[in-house]
């Protein structure tokens, strides 16, 4: 997604040279978040979720199927898994995440998914059916929206997860209790505080292992316990590859000595980022305004540096502090949330009743950091101008 | 004169579109999106950038 939406902001802007996207999947970038809700519940074909071109003058030559093993900084050139090497003026890293997987001691493969990709999506959605026992390890959004799903279709459902509550460190623990008590209104179960320490079954696994000594039975295990950035082919450039590229507020990659390099960008999930709206510390942001915001941000540096002066205002443009945006959908209910929540050190609610529709504040220090709530979302969509800037 | 279609199929009515092209998109009171089938062409911008950030991929432009 952040490719796509480089190449189509530098047109935009004007950026007058060639412009290759390079990507290990065969697919033509597409949307994620229909896989873990419409592209679960029903049969969808992959023109759903492609996204689709819309500028005829995109002109963008496409590289798919074939990933990029390693960059060369000193040679200015990246070497393609088939030995292709492609040399370049500016490089966007935009290869986003890929999801972790557990090993246990029966290190069982048979029935068990991760949910990350197109394929991936394709997969669960053929080993699922009504009557299926689906174990989902994992309670951040991914895991409860597609555990919502496959409730629908009919699957008995359990979540394993570490935490107390689900997304409560996240949304807080009022928050996070409602959901579970919604989830658990729809009949899904949840094993919190707990772990799956071993998979049990020959080739395909039929039970799971809890630390508690309980055993659960299980056809299909899906993992949703968070993301690893795919940066290992930046590696051996003497950049900061801690969880993500680094990169300083104009999204150029950060060296290790802690100088910004020109001509290297980090866009979408794989970039931590200081987001200077909150003066935080750098960090992966791992949702769907990301990648657009950061590809705007990104080809407006790279135009500056090829036609300088070329777009008014451009010259002279603040730290990149985008507004994190985030909705999630499960059962009959939507989860829309602005600005970082889990920075709180006060939590009000501000509007409605728990069992129905609800907005919540999120503050620090009494300024307003985050606004999330079920239902409600004229309301909390008003509210988002009033975070802090 | 550039014209604009909602697929509402899609649409999940979070009202992204609305804060990229107020002029063009809005909820209505019981939270769902309503929108003007037609703009002159200092929308374009603002339209082509609520298409962008729409989560569903609901909104089509044709100029
Ligand atoms: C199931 C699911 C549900 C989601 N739901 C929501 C939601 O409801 N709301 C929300 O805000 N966000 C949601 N997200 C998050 C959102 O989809 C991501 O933030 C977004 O896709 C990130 O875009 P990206 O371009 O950074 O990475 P990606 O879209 O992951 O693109 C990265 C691409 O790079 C490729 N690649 C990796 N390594 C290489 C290599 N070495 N060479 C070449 N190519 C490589 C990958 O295969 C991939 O195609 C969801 C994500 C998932 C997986
Ligand atoms: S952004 Fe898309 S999904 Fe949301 S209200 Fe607008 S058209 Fe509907």
């Amino acid at each position: 997604m952040g490719g796509l939406r480089t190449a189509e902001s530098l047109r935009r802007y004007k950026y007058p040279g060639h412009i290759h996207i390079l990507g290990d999947e065969w697919h033509m970038p597409y949307n994620r978040p229909p896989l873990s809700k419409s592209l679960l519940a029903q049969d969808q074909e992959f023109a759903q979720v492609s996204f689709p071109i819309k500028s005829a003058d995109l002109n963008t030559e496409f590289t798919l199927g074939d990933g990029v093993r390693q960059l060369s900084m000193e040679q200015q050139s990246v070497t393609l898994q088939s030995g292709k090497k492609i040399q370049f003026d500016f490089l966007v890293a935009a290869t986003g995440l890929r999801s972790k997987k557990l090993v246990f001691p029966n290190n069982l493969q048979g029935g068990r998914f991760a949910l990350r990709t197109f394929d991936d999506a394709k997969a669960i959605r053929q080993a699922v059916g009504s009557g299926k026992e689906v174990v989902i390890l994992g309670s951040g959004f991914i895991g409860l929206e597609v555990a919502a799903t496959l409730k629908g279709l009919g699957c008995r459902v359990k979540i394993v997860a570490m935490e107390d509550i689900p997304l409560g460190l996240i949304l807080g623990e009022p928050f996070g209790e409602e959901i579970r008590r919604r989830h658990e209104t729809k009949g899904i179960e949840f094993y919190l505080n707990n772990r799956v320490t071993d998979l049990v079954g020959n080739t395909a696994i039929t039970h799971v292992k809890l630390v508690d000594g309980q055993s659960l039975t299980c056809d299909i295990f899906i993992e949703a316990i968070g993301s690893a950035a795919n940066v290992e082919w930046l590696e051996g450039n003497e950049l900061d590859l801690t969880d993500g590229l680094l990169t300083d507020s104009s999204l150029r990659a950060v060296k290790s000595n802690g100088t910004s390099v020109s001509n290297l960008f980090g866009v979408g999930d794989i970039a931590r980022f200081p987001n200077i709206r909150f003066e935080l510390p750098p960090r992966r942001i791992e949702h769907w305004n990301i990648p657009l915001e950061s590809s705007r941000r990104t080809a407006r540096e790279i135009v500056r540096q090829v036609v300088p002066g070329s777009i008014e205002g451009f010259e002279s443009e603040d730290g990149f502090n985008p507004l994190p945006t985030f909705w999630s959908d499960q059962f009959e209910f939507s989860i829309l949330s602005y600005g970082e929540p889990r920075l709180a050190d006060e939590i009000r609610l501000l509007e409605g009743n728990l069992g129905e529709e609800f907005i919540f504040a999120y503050l620090r220090e009494g300024s307003l950091v985050g606004v999330a709530g079920i239902g409600m979302k004229s309301k909390i969509n008003e509210m988002r101008k009033d975070i802090i800037k | 004169m550039i014209t604009i279609k909602v697929d509402m199929d899609k649409c999940q009515h979070y009202g992204q579109c609305v804060y990229e092209a107020p002029n063009i998109f809005k909820l209505n009171e019981n939270d769902k999106l309503e929108y003007l089938a037609s703009a002159d062409e200092t929308e374009r911008e603002n339209v082509k950038s609520a298409s962008d950030i729409c989560p569903m991929q609901a909104i089509q432009v044709f100029e």
